[in-house]
């Protein structure tokens, strides 16, 4: 286990390398230099362009600005942005990721618990409504034209139906008196979801490990106990409707997002499902008189989950593209969105700082789904 | 000669009434739908296993072995069809019995170990787990009283303790095997199938196994239907053994007199084909020509394109039942004098 890790993490390492490489190679490609926005400038002096030129240090060899950069990113120093100046890159980025963290991660929990959900199913219950339905409904998203389905999204739940904002991340009018920032709020929120998550699996794990009879009432109290005390908390606090006001400009994007990508996870269940179906222990297990849930999601899908797993890690790199366009259809003012207006404005310090930290957002979320992987599979587990 | 031989043993034949039998079949017949039409891999199969008594079904492959094992437990393929026949289970019927209601004889009353090559234990979780599961399934227990009856069944099957916690990749082929048949026997069944345990293993592995699984069966009294294409490994274990041929038993009998004295011609090929059993090796020349198409199987006797004493009557008419000293064969010209 420890060796696998480790092999991965190195892997990780230099993948990170050859990817910060990449982006400044990419960058330096572009024709002109930085400096060129402002030394276009027919009333700029010639001593200030040079001073300028001096400054941004594009004078220098290619090389010695690679190796700034290197350093640069590794200190976490990236500089101040030119759109959003004078906050520097660091600031801006360290306000956004956890908003694009917060869209991707339950997103990616929803979407993938419901993909394997349904895939347990229909491959359980083939050539049922529930597979027809489930099938064309998930190839159909799966497949849409990613910004026209937010769209419709928002008409249909924000403008028909009125039920939710717009888009964008908080309402002006709820929050003008608010006491705190919402970044201040956002960064409790998450505080607390990671909290009851942690309680949730302590819980669920000290249940399992003593085989207790009523581990499924004892997970559902405290499920129950976590997230009552959470709600009562927050209604206490008095920002609690600031809370929910977030919470609501959340649902929009995080359904799209869940709607476009649960599809992926669903059919490859499926087909894994009917793989594992065949293996011989499944027999074993009708054999030993198991109950066919019991067969089903103890020995089939526990099993099926491996390769869904794996093609999951892999599909994380195209869900980043899902996030960018579903930030900007929704103004949501994340990294995807930041990555995007960077871009447009030329704000090359932010747009080479989104880059990078989406990079590592991938790569670490790679390093996660390894571990999980580890965990799942005792044959990587003991090795 | 073995403890379980039984003085009764001699009447043991289809449809008589034997005095405690734990199976009793009766004329089980199943097919596998395939596009090319029914595969008769069981047809009119009848055989009765007494308290204690080891039962061997030998046959070429693909005869229908392990088709008749899977029914015995009604696990069968979503194409397979049980058209007819009773599965008396100490005198109970499994035959009507829905999935529901067969998942309480299954393992508590007739457990079964797998092929060798076959992955039978589930590779993400922990072999003593996966025997555990088969015990809650059945019997109510603690946690501690399971894991009492695990330590009991590694030590039955002579397997380290310090191997409960382990994956199954953790252990070598005959280690997963002695696993197998501790799990088999977690539930105390009445009746254990072994179909082919020891097929895949090396010839020394194949050897101890076989002695555990008879010392078992022995000690515990249980009766025991061991599946093999293998004639030796029949001889070694089995009282009584009964010769597949097509989908059909064709002969049945104490194991002695079977294989020293066969009546049916098929039985004969096959001890050719195996010399260990009888001595000196024979001509195997005689195994020769396809096993029959169980598609559409040979009118008469099924045996009768390979047989060397086929005549006409043989080829339009079903053979009768001749029995000879302890055993019976379905023919029409028996060896070594048979009687209808
Ligand atoms: N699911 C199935 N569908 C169709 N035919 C099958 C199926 N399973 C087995 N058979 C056929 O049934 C016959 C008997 O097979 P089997 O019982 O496995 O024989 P054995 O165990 O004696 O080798 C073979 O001809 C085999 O091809
Ligand atoms: S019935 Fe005829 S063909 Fe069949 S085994 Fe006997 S002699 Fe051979
Ligand atoms: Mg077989």
């Amino acid at each position: 286990m420890a060796g696998y890790l480790l092999r991965r993490t190195v892997q990780i390492l230099l993948t990170l390398f050859v990817f910060l490489t990449i982006v400044f190679f990419l960058v330096s490609a572009q024709p002109g230099d930085i400096t060129r926005l402002y030394s276009m400038d027919p009333s700029l002096p010639p001593e200030t362009r040079a001073n300028l030129q001096e400054l941004f240090g594009v004078n220098e060899p290619l090389w010695k600005q690679y190796l700034v950069h290197l350093k640069n990113t590794l200190t976490g120093n990236f500089g101040v942005s030119f759109s959003l100046y004078p906050r520097t890159v660091g600031d801006v980025i360290l306000e956004r990721l956890p908003r694009t963290l917060v869209l991707f991660a339950t997103a990616t929990v929803i979407s993938f618990y419901l993909g394997f959900a349904l895939g347990k199913i229909i491959a359980w219950r083939r050539g049922g409504w529930v597979e027809y339905t489930s099938t064309l409904g998930g190839v159909s998203l799966y497949t849409v034209f990613t910004p026209w389905f937010g769209l419709m999204m928002i008409w249909l739940f924000a403008f028909k139906a009125g039920w939710l904002p717009i888009g964008k991340f908080l309402d002006p009018v709820v929050w003008r008196d608010a006491p705190t920032d919402s970044n201040t709020i956002f960064n409790l929120m998450l505080a607390t979801v990671a909290g009851v998550t942690v309680v949730v699996f302590a819980v669920a794990v000290a249940t399992k490990k003593k085989r207790l009879a009523a581990a499924p009432l004892l997970q559902a109290g405290a499920i129950t106990v976590a997230t009552a005390a959470v709600v009562g908390v927050w209604l206490a606090s008095g920002v609690g409707h600031l809370a929910f006001d977030l919470v609501k400009h959340m649902i929009l994007p995080v359904a799209t997002l869940t709607l476009i990508s649960f599809a992926g996870t669903m059919l490859l269940t499926r087909n894994s499902m009917l793989e594992v179906i065949r293996e011989d222990h499944v027999m074993v297990a009708r054999a030993k008189g198991l109950p066919e849930k019991v067969v089903r999601d103890k020995h089939v899908a526990r099993n099926a989950l491996l390769p869904v797993v794996t093609s999951f890690v892999f599909s994380l790199a195209f869900a980043i593209d899902g996030g960018v366009i579903i930030e900007s259809v929704f103004s949501w003012p994340g990294m995807g969105q930041t990555l995007v207006s960077a871009t447009v404005s030329e704000d090359l310090p932010l747009a080479v700082g989104a880059f990078v930290f989406v990079g590592i957002f991938v790569l670490v979320a790679h390093l996660a789904a390894d571990v999980l992987y580890a965990y799942l599979d005792p044959r990587v587990r003991y090795r | 000669m073995d403890t379980n031989a039984k003085p009764t043993a001699a009447k043991r034949t289809i449809g008589v009434a034997t005095p405690d039998p734990v199976l009793a079949v009766e004329d089980l017949t199943m097919y596998y739908a395939t596009r090319a039409g029914d595969v008769r891999a069981v047809d009119g199969v009848s055989f009765a296993v007494q308290r204690g008594e080891s039962v061997g079904l030998v046959g070429e492959s693909g005869c229908g072995k392990s088709s008749i094992a899977m029914a015995l437990l009604k696990l069968l393929p979503e194409n397979a069809r049980l058209i007819r026949g009773k599965i008396l289970l100490n005198g109970a019927d499994l035959a009507p019995l829905s999935d529901d209601e067969m998942r309480e004889h299954r393992w508590n009353h007739i457990a079964m170990v797998f092929q060798a090559a076959m992955n039978a234990l589930n590779p993400v979780y922990r072999v003593g787990d996966q025997i555990i599961e088969a015990l809650d399934a059945h019997i109510r227990s603690t946690p501690e009283i399971s894991m009492e009856r695990v330590r009991e069944l590694f030590d039955l099957v002579s397997l380290d303790p310090g191997f409960i916690p382990r994956y199954p990749h953790e252990y070598s082929g005959g280690m997963k095997q002695r696993a197998g048949i501790a799990m088999a026997l977690a539930c105390e069944p009445d009746l254990l199938i072994a179909d082919e345990p020891t097929t895949a293993l090396d010839v020394i592995v194949q050897d101890r196994i076989l002695k555990e699984l008879r010392k078992v069966q022995e000690a515990l009294y249980m009766s025991l239907i061991y599946i093999s294409h293998d004639m030796a490994v029949i001889a070694e274990v089995s009282h009584t053994v009964g010769v597949m041929y097509a989908g059909r038993i064709v002969e049945w009998g104490e194991t002695v007199d079977v294989f020293h004295r066969p009546i049916h011609p098929y039985t004969q090929t096959l001890m050719s084909a195996f010399p260990s059993v009888t001595g000196p090796k024979h001509e195997l020349g005689m195994l020769s020509g396809e096993p029959p198409n169980l598609l559409t199987p040979p009118p008469g006797c099924r045996f009768h394109p390979r047989c060397p004493y086929a005549t006409d009557v043989c080829r339009s008419e079903e053979p009768p039942i001749v029995r000879s000293g302890s055993h019976w064969a379905a023919c029409w010209h028996p060896l070594d004098g048979a009687a209808a």
